[in-house]
Order: structure tokens, then C-alpha cells, then sequence
């Protein structure tokens, strides 16, 4: 009788410790301080807010910024190759203490992991050339408008749904629809516009990206939920990254061209 | 490996990926058609053509047969532009194609002019027949019928390489097929029915080219 309720409590057991998250606590800023090291996650495959270089090191923007909080912590910087679906796991298990990889923040995350203030943004838009009339995303819905876009992304999607009447040409990358649009094969873009800076940098083209997007992101470092500490500290640094106008000179150089839709520092956060 | 097949998701989709193969027949078609008219002419010069015209055609052969059709449609497409000539894609494909079927059809058909027997010709121009007359009248009939098995091989791999138009935002059959694929994520479904659908067009086109050989030039084709 008693075997067989200590085998059941047993059994619970090892179901209980199945189900608990593997690797335990987020650590405190206490902790990161005492260890002398940060353990910060970037995804490699969104250059170049991460991208692998010709010795196979990760660089990129989230790298830069990265390094700049680990100094004014005054500890080392350890970077985790992350992947998008499993970053939010890695910081919610503390293999990580904040992730980054364009972490937009949103309701349905933050039920899960805590958010920073603002690092970046992505907008969300459309691209065109300087001389065409739009103003609004709206106004592309036009059977007069041709559309460039990449075969295959999201945005194609949403153009089929909200967009119906444009012309659209689809090609295969990013680098030939903007060489497309450079060469006037059609009218505009719809997609994440900073991502393609470096394409149209290549160009003679006096670009223009349309005033009202159709959305901006918020794009933070992603914490553990409830490490306060780290949070907290984190910050006060972006605020003072943001002023002194360092995270817009690291976009600059890694993007090309300057943040669409800049974060200003706010002394209320 | 746990992979349900659903290809419930995917018929549906059938009538759009028919249009795109619609699509890929007619370049396939206006290509091999065109190429055919270069190819004449490419073979007539380099047969009966003096030094000069030998030269011109033997580089144009030698330059579309050595590089990649990829890379000439690329040419075509994105730095034509640059030199101020902005084509569309379909125009782009169909002029690349084209070009890179006149010269392999250019080796054919010259391989066919000269399997003519040189008595034959003499004969002709004995009876005062015109270059024109001799090609229209002694070689045409001739190489029509030994021709015939290799250029519906070069018809049937034409048809194929109408695929990378998608590269160049013409939705034909692969275009449309990656559009299905980003839309329902069935790959496998997918492209197993594109594949099926590629091969019930080049069986169709062989069946055909097939019959047509048989009666109109008695030529000795597999029928499938």
C-alpha cells in the first residue's frame, strides 16, 4: 500500500520536473555583475542586426549594442546564436539574460517575457521614388499602380487582402526588386523598408518612403519575466545610449541609411 | 518521419497552376518557333555562306551555346536598363529564350543541310534552281524528316526551361507553383502535382509531335 502511493508520488514527480522549465532561473543584474559576464541572444539570419562575418563571428547591429551595454556594465559580452521560435524560451528559461533580433514588442509576448524601452523601430511601409504621388499606403490600391515584391514573403499576402487592385510583379529577391524599382519597372514596394538600405544606397535614385506607413514596430531587448533588476538597469543605459545618439550612428553604419522612424530618447519611460 | 499528405489543400489551386503551364507552353512554343526561323537562316549561312558570314553566326552560336540561359535572360532582364532598353519580363524570356534556341536549332538543322547528298544540290542548281528555291525545294523536305526526332527533344527541353521565367516574375507554372507553396505551406503536395502537371504537358506535346512526324514526314518517332 505504502510502495504503491510512494511509486505514485514518484511518478508525479518526474511528470512535475518534465513539465518545470530546463535551466532554471533568469538571473539578476547581481548575478550578471558577479559572474562578469552577459549572455545576450542574437539571431544570425537578419543581417544586419546579426549576420555571421568571414571568420564566422557573429557582427551586426544587436552585436554593437550589445557590446556598448556589457561596457558600461563593465563585464564581458557572450553571444548565443538564437532562431525565432525558440529566443523566447531561451531568455524565459535564463540560458540567456535579454535576447534581441528585431523583438517587437506585443501583447501576446509580454504575457511571457518582460520588455525594454524602445531600442530601434521597423517600418513597415512602402518605398517609392521621389515624384510619385502617394501619401498614404491606402493610395496603392489602384489598378494604375505596379507593385514590385519578393515571391514568397509575407507582404505579398497582405497586398492580396488589402491591396487587390494593384499590378503586382513578383521576383525573387530583395536585391532585384529594388534594382527593379531603380530601374522603373514599377511603382513602389510594400514591406520592412529599413532591411533594404544597403540595396538602395547601390542606386542613383532619389528614394522616398511614403509618409503614412502601414505600421511601425517597436523593436526591445526581451527580458525574463519579472527580472526587474536587469530590466530596470537596462533601461536607464538605452536612455542614455539613445541621447548621446550612439544607437543611431551603429544603424547608420550598419544599415546604410538613417532609422526610418527614430526612437528619441524620453526622460519618462 | 510523420508527414500527412493533404492534397485536399491543394487541388483547389489546380485551374490557377493549369493557367501558369498555359503560360509556360506558349513561350515554349513562340521560343522554339522563332528559334527555328534563326536556326534556318543560321544554318543556311553557315553552309552556303562565305568566310565573313561563317565567322559572325559560328560566334553567336558559340556564345549562347557556352554561357547559361540563366545568366543571358539575366543580361536581358537587369542590365539591358542600363543601356536604356527596359523590356518586361515576358518580353525578356520569350527574347533570351529565343536567341538561346536559334543557336542550338542553328547546329541541328546545319547538321541536316549537310546530310543532304552534295549530288542532289549540284542537280538542282543544274536546273537553274535560286538558293532560296534549292533550300525551300531539295533540303527543306530532306532534313524535315531526319530532323524531326531531335528537334522535338529540343522542343520537349524548351518547354522545361520556360521554369526560370519565374525568376523574372512571369507566373507560369513554377512561378505559380512557389505562390501555392508560400500560400498553403504543402511543399510536397505542392510541387509533386506541378511535377505531374510538367509531365502530362511534354507527354502531350511528345504524343503530338510524335503523330505529326509519322504522317507528315514519315519520320520513324516513339510513340509513347
Amino acid at each position: 500500500m505504502l510502495g504503491s502511493i510512494l511509486r505514485h508520488l514518484a511518478g508525479a514527480a518526474i511528470a512535475i520536473a518534465l513539465l518545470a522549465p530546463v535551466g532554471g532561473e533568469a538571473r539578476t543584474l547581481d548575478e550578471i555583475l558577479s559572474s562578469k559576464k552577459l549572455v545576450v541572444g542574437v539571431n544570425p539570419t537578419l543581417p544586419p542586426l546579426g549576420k555571421y562575418n568571414d571568420k564566422n563571428e557573429i557582427v551586426g547591429f544587436d552585436v554593437d549594442v550589445s557590446q556598448r551595454i556589457a561596457e558600461m556594465l563593465g563585464v564581458e559580452l557572450e553571444i548565443v546564436k538564437v532562431g525565432s521560435p525558440d529566443r523566447i524560451p531561451f531568455v524565459a528559461s535564463g540560458k540567456i539574460d535579454y535576447v534581441m533580433g528585431a523583438m517587437t514588442r506585443n501583447p501576446q509576448r509580454a504575457k511571457i517575457i518582460d520588455f525594454s524601452v524602445p531600442v530601434h523601430t521597423e517600418v513597415f511601409g512602402v518605398l517609392t521614388t521621389e515624384g510619385k504621388p502617394y501619401k498614404h499606403w491606402k493610395e496603392l490600391n489602384d489598378s494604375s499602380v505596379k507593385l514590385v515584391q519578393v515571391r514568397g514573403t509575407t507582404p505579398v499576402k497582405f497586398i492580396e487582402k488589402n491591396l487587390p487592385k494593384a499590378e503586382v510583379l513578383l521576383l525573387d529577391n530583395y536585391p532585384d526588386v529594388i534594382r527593379a524599382l531603380a530601374q522603373g519597372r514599377g511603382d513602389a514596394m510594400v514591406d520592412v523598408v529599413d532591411f533594404v538600405g544597403e540595396h538602395m544606397n547601390k542606386y542613383d535614385v532619389k528614394w522616398k518612403v511614403v509618409e503614412t506607413p502601414v505600421n511601425v514596430y517597436f523593436c526591445t531587448l526581451g527580458v525574463a519575466k519579472g527580472n526587474d533588476s536587469l530590466r530596470n538597469w537596462l533601461n536607464v543605459a538605452l536612455f542614455e545610449l539613445h541621447r548621446e545618439g550612439f544607437i543611431d550612428e551603429t544603424w547608420k553604419k550598419w544599415f546604410g541609411i538613417d532609422m526610418l522612424f527614430s526612437v528619441s530618447a524620453s526622460p519618462y519611460f | 518521419m510523420s508527414y500527412t499528405l493533404q492534397f485536399g489543400q491543394v487541388t483547389g489551386y489546380l485551374p490557377y497552376l493549369a493557367g501558369g503551364a498555359w503560360i509556360s507552353l506558349q513561350i515554349a512554343f513562340l521560343a522554339f518557333c522563332g528559334g527555328m526561323v534563326i536556326g534556318l537562316f543560321g544554318a543556311m549561312a553557315k553552309t552556303f555562306g562565305g568566310r565573313a558570314l561563317n565567322h559572325l553566326v559560328g560566334g553567336y552560336v558559340t556564345f549562347f551555346m557556352n554561357t547559361p540561359q540563366l545568366v543571358q535572360i539575366y543580361f536581358i532582364y537587369f542590365a539591358l536598363p542600363d543601356a536604356g532598353i527596359l523590356l518586361t519580363s515576358y518580353e525578356a524570356v520569350l527574347i533570351g529564350m529565343t536567341l538561346n534556341a536559334g543557336a542550338y536549332l542553328t547546329e541541328i538543322q546545319r547538321a541536316g543541310f549537310e546530310s543532304v547528298h552534295r549530288n542532289e544540290m549540284e542537280a538542282a542548281e543544274t536546273l537553274g534552281m535560286t538558293l532560296m528555291q534549292r533550300v525551300r525545294y531539295v533540303v527543306l523536305p530532306h532534313i524535315a524528316r531526319v530532323l524531326f526526332p531531335p528537334l522535338s527533344n529540343q522542343y520537349i527541353l524548351m518547354t522545361l526551361g520556360t521554369s526560370m521565367a519565374a525568376i523574372f516574375g512571369v507566373e507560369e507554372l513554377t512561378g505559380r507553383a512557389f505562390n501555392v507553396n508560400a500560400e498553403t505551406f504543402r511543399s510536397i503536395e505542392v510541387f509533386s502535382l506541378t511535377a505531374g502537371l510538367y509531365i502530362v504537358v511534354t507527354l502531350a506535346a511528345t504524343l503530338l509531335l510524335g503523330l505529326f512526324g509519322r504522317f507528315m514526314f514519315r519520320a520513324k518517332m516513339r510513340l509513347y
